[in-house]
């Protein structure tokens, strides 16, 4: 199950960059249900997690310590609530989550967490800000936080995926700050060197689907 | 890697110059830039705001900063093969 709210410029590069996922799962014969848009509600969310039990939740949206939240930022899940993640891998494109609210769902059931423990940041141009997959500022930073998703896809487990994403936001930030790149590459590159260090796994590092 | 656990942990001086260093280097960040941080996308002019303000936003973002420069000045960036 993936979420993507689209109701802000954060939410928007993070709903289109999502799709290459969803893309990529579908090659893959994964059946999705995409809380797309407005459909990013706690309604759906719960009632798809109740009856189908997803494998993988793949959460876009605005977050704090306690919650990840949907569309028009109306949480969906809550530290303070008992939430049915049914065994599930989940990865929270979401900020702070890690810190709180992924060690309790955790503690609700789920298998992994793998989130970050303060803000997710992503650097964009404001030249691309309506074609967000043309921005190859922005690539460099969520085309390796998709390497979440699409490498536990293909098989492997939730440590390899994690840290194969890693290692690629490693790889594109020793580019960010080599004498090839543009300004503001170099200038975004201490964001990336943010995620790097605040994406952590919690939970059964051996996790496949 | 180098991790600071929380603005909260610098003492006066250290939060001082970190500003410091935080809002010369916000001075020259690119026009054409934005950041999304949080629920917020900032420009150049809003994160020398926040950095002044030291606000939630300010201190993550100050943060970063002293992590991106330690690492730079320790090594640590190329150690992480």
């Amino acid at each position: 199950m993936v979420t993507r709210p689209n109701y802000d410029e954060t939410t928007n590069y993070l709903y289109f960059w999502s799709g290459l996922v969803i893309k990529e799962a579908r090659k893959h014969g994964v059946d999705i249900y995409d809380l797309i848009g407005k459909k990013a509600t706690k309604k759906n969310f719960d009632s798809y997690l109740k009856s189908q039990k997803p494998d993988i939740l793949f959460l876009n949206g605005h977050g704090d310590e306690k919650t990840i939240t949907g569309h028009d930022s109306e949480p969906i899940l809550e530290s303070g609530e008992k939430e049915p993640v049914n065994k599930a891998i989940i990865y929270a494109r979401s900020c702070d989550a890690a810190s709180v609210l992924g060690k309790k769902l955790i503690v609700d059931g789920a298998r992994v967490f793998i989130g970050y423990l303060r803000k997710f940041i992503f650097g964009y141009t404001l030249s691309k800000m309506t074609r967000p997959l043309e921005d190859s500022l922005a690539k460099l930073f969520l085309e390796p936080s998709n390497l979440v998703v699409t490498t536990i896809i293909k098989g492997h487990s939730a440590q390899v995926a994690h840290e194969h994403s890693k290692k690629v936001m490693l790889e594109n930030f020793k580019k960010m700050i080599s004498t090839m790149a543009t300004y503001e590459e170099k200038y975004a590159a201490r964001w990336l060197w943010g995620n790097i260090n605040s994406q952590v796994l919690y939970g059964e590092k051996s996790a496949m689907v | 890697m180098t991790t600071i656990n929380g603005y909260q942990d610098l003492n006066k001086n250290q939060k001082e110059e970190l500003k410091k260093i935080a809002l010369a280097r916000a001075q020259v960040m690119p026009k054409n830039l934005n950041v999304s941080i949080g629920s917020e996308t900032i420009n150049k002019s809003e994160l020398i705001r926040h950095i002044n303000k030291e606000d939630r936003i300010g201190e993550n973002l100050m943060l970063i900063e002293l992590e991106f420069l330690r690492a730079l000045a320790s090594g640590a960036i190329y150690r992480n093969e």
